[in-house]
C-alpha cells in the first residue's frame, strides 16, 4: 500500500514517522460509515415497511435488495480487474480495496434479508452459502493481512538487515557449497548423508507442510542427527571433517527454518485467495442459476 | 601405456575449460579422494570407487572398488569391459565421464564433465513462484472454472433437462412425474403449503410454461370445485382494487414489465412460504377492496366494508315477500326493527311464549310434557338440524298439534283426524263421515222402549229421526264451513279465503313458507352460539304479538351482532357498548370463495363437523408416458 511521505520533517529526529493509511482505515473509514449506514438503513426498511404478505425474495423490498446484491457481487469481482491496474486520486485502487472490504462486509446484511429468512436446501440458499463463504474467506483475509506482513518483516530481519527472497535462496546455495565442499573428505556412509541433505529442494513439501511450517522429513535435519549420532562415538580428532560438515549443516538448517518460517506466512496470505476467487465464479454462476429459476418458474 | 583425462569446467559465462592430463601406467582409479587418477569431488562417489585396468590383450576393464556400483551407458553394473573404439558412456553420481580414443595419441581419453549441480538448491529456481503456493493447490483459474461449470450443470441445465422431459405432463390433471428426485426441485424456493404438499415433486403442476407466470388455468386443473370466482371478470376485480401506490406501484411495473399479469390467483394464494397450513384470509385482504369500493367502481351493487366493528352496511335478510303458487317468492330488504315478513301463519310468539295466559297454564298442567313446567320454549317447537347450524321448518304434526288437534271423530280409543296441509282431503273426510254415517237413534225407537200410550208420540219421533236420516249428509257442509271459519281448526291458524274449488268447500288455504336461511351473503352458525340464550339475540320474541313481525336480529340494536361483535382488530363504533367483545375479522362470516357452505378456515380453527370443501388435488400417479 502507498505510502504517504511526512509532510512536516523537523529534521530534530531521525525516526521515521510511519503515516501509512491501509485500505481500512482509508478516507477515514469512509467506506465502513457507508456500508453500516446502508446496513442499518436497510435492517430498518426490512423491520418497519409494511409489506402485503411475508418478508420473502419476490416482495418489492426482496427484488429491490436481490437487485442491489447482484449488482454489488459483479462490482466486487470487478476488484479482481481493477487491482491489475493501480491509479492514485479518489478512485485508487486503495480506495477500491476499502469499498471492496466494506461493501463485500455489507452483502451479508443484504444478501440475507434478500432472503428473508427462507432458508431451504435449494439453489437460492446455495448461492447464498457461497457468498457467505466467499465473505467469510474475505473476513479472513483482511485478518491474515492485517497481522502477517509484520511477522513476515521480521522474520526477514536479523543482526545484518533484511533478507531478500532471493538472498535467501542464495545463502542456502552458498551453504550447499560449502557442506559440498567440507564434505569431500567424508568415508561413502557420512558422504551419502550428507547428498541427501544436498538433494533435498527447499521448496518441496505439500500444501500441509507450507501452510503448518512442520517438515517432519526434512533430510537437512535428518541428517545433522545422525552425523551427530554417529560422531558421538567416535574418538575426537584435530580436524574433522565432521565438525565443520556439523557446523554447516547447523546453519543451513536455521537457513531453512528461516525460509520456511517465510514460505508459511506467505502461504496463510495466499492460500484464503484459493477459496475467495474460485467461489466467487462458483456464486457468480449458482447467482446466474438462481435469477434463470426465478425467471423460469415464474 | 597411458591413459589421457580431460576434465571440463564451465565458466559463468558457459564457455568451457578442458584441463586435460595424462596418466601413464595401465591402471586408472577414480574416486572422490584427490588421490584418484579421476578426482570425482562428488559425494554420491566413492573416495576410492572404481579402476580401470588394462588387460593383457590391450582391452580395458572397468570395475568397482568397493561395492559401490556405477553406470556404464546408462545401465548399473559393478564391472564392465570397456571399448575406446567403440566409446562408452560411464555416470558417477552428478558425473558422466565420455570414453573415447585420443585422434592424434590414439590413447585411450576420458572426459569427465559435472552433469548436476552441487545441491538441489543450486539449481534454477523460479524465484517468482517458488514462494507462492503455485503447484501446491489448484490453481485459482482453474478451480473457479470447474466450479462455477459444476454449479452452472447441476442447478441450472440438469433442471432445465428435467423440465424438458416432462413438458407433455403439464396440465394434465391425470398425469404426473414418478416419484423420485427430479433436478428442477432444486428450484424450489421453499416448502409447499400442507394442501399442496404432495405437488413437491411435481413443478409442473403449476409451473406449465417457461418463463411465464403461474397462470389460473394450472390452479383451475384440480380446483373444479372450490374455486369459485368471487369475480368472474379479472379487470373489475383489479379496478376494484384500485391503482396501487407508491413501492406497490413500482412493484406491479416491474412485475407487469417482466410478464407477471396481477390479478391472478397466486397473488393472493402466494407458495413456497412454508410447510404450515394456509393462513385465514387477513381482513386487509378484503378491505383492500371493498373500502370505498363504491368510488372506484361506481357501478357495483355492494356497499363499502372495511370493518365489521365500524365500516359494514346494514344487514340485508332474505325474506319472504310472496307466494307464487306454492312456492315462496325472496326479496332482500335491508333491515330495520319493524321489518316484517308474512309467512302465512297467524302464530305470534308472544302469546305463545307468555307465562301468564292459557297456554302457560295449559303447560303447567301437564308436567314433563313439554321442556319446562311453567311456559313454552322456543325450542318445544324449533328443532336444529343435523349441524346444528339452522333449524329444521317447524312440523304442524310434531309442534302445533299436541294443542291444536285436528280431531273429529272417536272410534273406541282411537282419534280420528284431519289430514293437515290439504284442505280437499278435510273436506272429503267430513263429507264421508256424515254420508255413511247417521244420527244418533232416539232411545225411544228401540224396541225395548217403554211406550207412552198412545201412538203420537213414537210416530213423532219416527218422522222426526227419519228426517234427521235423511239430511244428515247435508250437516257435512256446516261442518266444513265451520272448519274453515273463525273458531275452525284451521282458521285458528291460516289465513283462510273464499274462492276455493268444490273440492275445497268453496275454501283456499294460504300458503304457507319457513324461512331456513335468512342471511346468504354471511354465514351464521347457531351452533356457534349455543351458550347464549334465544332471546340474547332473538330479543321481541317473547312480545311480539303480530305473527309478521320478523325476530331475525340485524347488526345493531337491541340483540344485534354487534352487541359483542367488534372489528378484526377489536374496533367498535363509540355508540355501541359491548360487554365481552369478540374480535370478528371479515372472515369469520365471508369467504371469498364463496359457496353455501361456511367460510373457510384454516384446520385447526375448524370445527370438526363442518364440511369444508377442498380440491380434488389427489392426483394418480402414473409412469410418465410421454409422446
Amino acid at each position: 500500500m502507498a505510502s504517504i511521505a511526512p509532510r512536516k520533517r523537523t529534521g530534530a529526529t531521525r525516526q521515521r514517522t510511519s503515516t501509512h493509511e491501509g485500505f481500512l482505515t482509508h478516507r477515514n473509514l469512509f467506506w465502513a460509515k457507508l456500508s453500516a449506514a446502508l446496513a442499518v438503513a436497510l435492517i430498518a426498511l426490512y423491520i418497519f415497511v409494511p409489506l402485503p404478505g411475508t418478508h420473502f425474495g419476490s416482495s418489492w423490498l426482496g427484488y429491490t435488495l436481490g437487485t442491489i446484491g447482484a449488482l454489488l457481487i459483479l462490482w466486487l469481482t470487478m476488484l479482481g480487474m481493477r487491482k491489475r491496474a493501480i491509479t492514485p486520486g479518489r478512485w485508487s485502487l486503495k480506495g477500491w480495496t476499502s469499498a471492496h472490504v466494506y461493501l463485500g462486509l455489507c452483502l451479508t446484511v443484504i444478501g440475507t434479508l434478500h432472503s428473508g429468512f427462507h432458508l431451504g436446501w435449494n439453489v437460492h440458499t446455495l448461492a447464498w452459502a457461497l457468498m457467505l463463504i466467499v465473505i467469510a474467506s474475505g473476513i479472513f483475509g483482511i485478518w491474515v493481512y492485517a497481522t502477517l506482513p509484520q511477522a513476515l518483516s521480521s522474520n526477514r530481519y536479523d543482526e545484518e538487515g533484511a533478507i531478500t527472497e532471493k538472498q535467501m535462496i542464495e545463502a542456502l546455495r552458498s551453504l550447499d557449497r560449502q557442506i559440498h565442499d567440507a564434505a569431500q573428505p567424508l568415508d561413502p556412509e557420512t558422504a551419502t548423508l550428507v547428498g541427501k541433505s544436498l538433494d533435498e529442494d527447499p521448496f518441496a513439501g505439500t500444501f500441509w507442510n507450507r501452510i503448518t511450517g512442520t517438515y517432519p522429513k526434512c533430510a537437512t535435519r535428518s541428517t545433522a542427527a545422525e552425523l551427530r549420532r554417529i560422531r558421538a562415538y567416535r574418538p575426537r580428532i584435530a580436524n574433522d571433517p565432521l565438525d565443520k560438515v556439523d557446523a554447516l549443516l547447523t546453519r543451513k538448517e536455521a537457513m531453512l527454518g528461516r525460509m520456511r518460517r517465510h514460505l508459511k506466512l506467505k502461504s496463510w496470505l495466499q492460500a484464503w485467495l484459493y477459496v475467495h476467487v474460485p467461489v466467487t465464479f462458483a456464486l457468480i454462476a449458482a447467482l446466474s442459476a438462481h435469477i434463470v429459476s426465478v425467471f423460469f418458474y415464474w | 601405456m597411458s591413459f589421457l583425462v580431460r576434465q571440463i569446467a564451465l565458466k559463468s559465462s558457459g564457455e568451457e575449460i578442458v584441463r586435460p592430463t595424462t596418466v601413464e601406467g595401465d591402471v586408472l582409479t577414480i574416486g572422490r579422494d584427490a588421490a584418484c587418477d579421476i578426482h570425482l569431488p562428488d559425494l554420491a562417489v566413492d573416495p576410492r570407487h572404481a579402476q580401470v585396468t588394462r588387460q593383457s590383450d590391450g582391452s580395458l576393464v572397468i570395475a568397482s572398488i568397493g561395492a559401490q556400483p556405477f553406470e556404464v551407458n546408462g545401465r548399473s553394473t559393478t564391472q564392465s569391459p570397456l571399448d575406446p573404439v567403440a566409446g562408452a558412456e560411464l555416470t558417477f553420481g552428478g558425473h558422466r565421464i565420455s570414453v573415447s580414443v585420443d585422434a592424434e595419441s590414439g590413447e585411450a581419453t576420458f572426459t569427465v564433465r559435472r552433469v548436476e549441480a552441487v545441491s538441489d538448491s543450486a539449481e534454477d529456481k523460479d524465484i517468482t513462484t517458488v514462494y507462492t503456493l503455485k503447484g501446491l493447490l489448484p490453481g485459482k483459474r482453474m478451480s473457479a472454472w470447474t466450479f462455477a461449470i459444476l454449479v452452472l450443470v447441476s442447478f441450472l441445465a440438469f433442471p432445465i433437462y428435467s423440465y424438458m422431459t416432462y413438458k407433455p405432463l403439464a396440465m394434465q390433471e391425470k398425469a404426473r412425474r414418478p416419484d423420485g428426485f427430479h433436478a428442477d426441485q432444486t428450484w424450489s424456493s421453499g416448502p409447499l403449503s400442507l394442501a399442496h404438499k404432495n405437488l413437491g415433486g411435481d413443478c409442473q403442476a403449476c409451473h406449465t410454461q417457461a418463463f411465464v407466470a403461474v397462470t389460473d388455468k394450472a390452479c383451475l386443473t384440480c380446483h373444479t370445485k372450490d374455486a369459485h370466482d368471487h369475480i368472474a371478470d379479472k379487470s373489475r376485480l383489479l379496478k376494484a382494487r384500485g391503482e396501487p401506490e407508491g413501492m406497490a406501484r413500482l412493484q406491479r411495473a416491474v412485475a407487469t414489465a417482466f410478464n407477471r399479469p396481477a390479478g391472478r390467483c397466486v397473488d393472493c394464494h402466494t407458495e413456497h412460504e412454508g410447510a404450515g397450513a394456509m393462513p385465514a384470509t387477513q381482513q386487509q385482504f378484503c378491505a383492500d377492496c371493498h373500502n370505498g369500493m363504491k368510488s372506484r367502481l361506481g357501478d357495483t351493487k355492494l356497499a363499502d366494508a372495511a370493518d365489521f366493528g365500524t365500516a359494514h352496511p346494514q344487514f340485508k335478510p332474505m325474506i319472504i315477500s310472496g307466494m307464487n303458487g306454492k312456492k315462496p317468492l325472496f326479496q332482500r330488504a335491508s333491515w330495520t326493527p319493524g321489518l316484517t315478513e308474512n309467512n302465512g301463519l297467524k302464530f305470534t310468539h308472544g302469546q305463545h311464549l307468555s307465562k301468564t295466559n292459557g297456554i302457560a297454564q295449559m303447560v303447567r298442567r301437564m308436567p314433563g310434557r313439554f321442556a319446562a313446567n311453567d311456559a313454552l320454549q322456543c325450542k318445544d317447537c324449533h328443532k336444529s338440524d343435523a349441524t346444528g347450524t339452522r333449524f329444521k321448518p317447524v312440523v304442524m304434526e310434531d309442534s302445533c298439534q299436541s294443542c291444536h288437534s285436528l280431531s273429529f271423530d272417536q272410534v273406541g280409543g282411537t282419534f280420528r283426524t284431519l289430514r293437515h296441509g290439504e284442505p280437499e282431503l278435510v273436506v272429503a273426510d267430513l263429507r264421508a263421515f256424515y254420508r255413511g254415517g247417521a244420527p244418533a237413534r232416539p232411545a225411544n225407537l228401540s224396541g225395548l222402549a217403554r211406550r207412552v200410550p198412545g201412538d203420537a208420540a213414537l210416530r213423532s219421533t219416527a218422522a222426526d229421526y227419519a228426517r234427521a236420516v235423511r239430511f244428515y249428509p247435508t250437516r257435512a257442509e256446516q261442518a266444513v264451513a265451520q272448519v274453515f271459519s273463525q273458531g275452525g281448526m284451521c282458521y285458528d291458524c291460516h289465513t283462510v279465503n273464499r274462492g276455493g274449488s268444490m273440492a275445497s268447500g268453496g275454501f283456499t288455504v294460504q300458503p304457507v313458507a319457513q324461512n331456513d336461511r335468512y342471511y346468504h351473503k354471511g354465514w351464521f352458525d347457531h351452533k356457534a352460539h349455543n351458550k347464549s340464550d334465544c332471546a340474547d339475540c332473538h330479543v321481541n320474541a317473547a312480545t311480539s304479538n303480530k305473527a309478521s313481525d320478523l325476530l331475525v336480529p340485524g347488526i345493531d340494536g337491541k340483540g344485534g351482532c354487534r352487541s359483542c361483535h367488534v372489528g378484526g382488530e377489536g374496533a367498535k363504533l363509540a355508540s355501541v357498548s359491548v360487554k365481552d367483545p369478540v374480535d370478528s375479522s371479515c372472515a369469520m362470516c365471508h369467504s371469498y370463495h364463496m359457496d353455501a357452505g361456511a367460510p373457510w378456515a384454516p384446520k385447526k380453527d375448524r370445527k370438526k363437523d363442518v364440511a369444508q370443501t377442498v380440491a380434488v388435488a389427489e392426483r394418480p400417479r402414473f409412469p410418465v408416458k410421454l409422446r
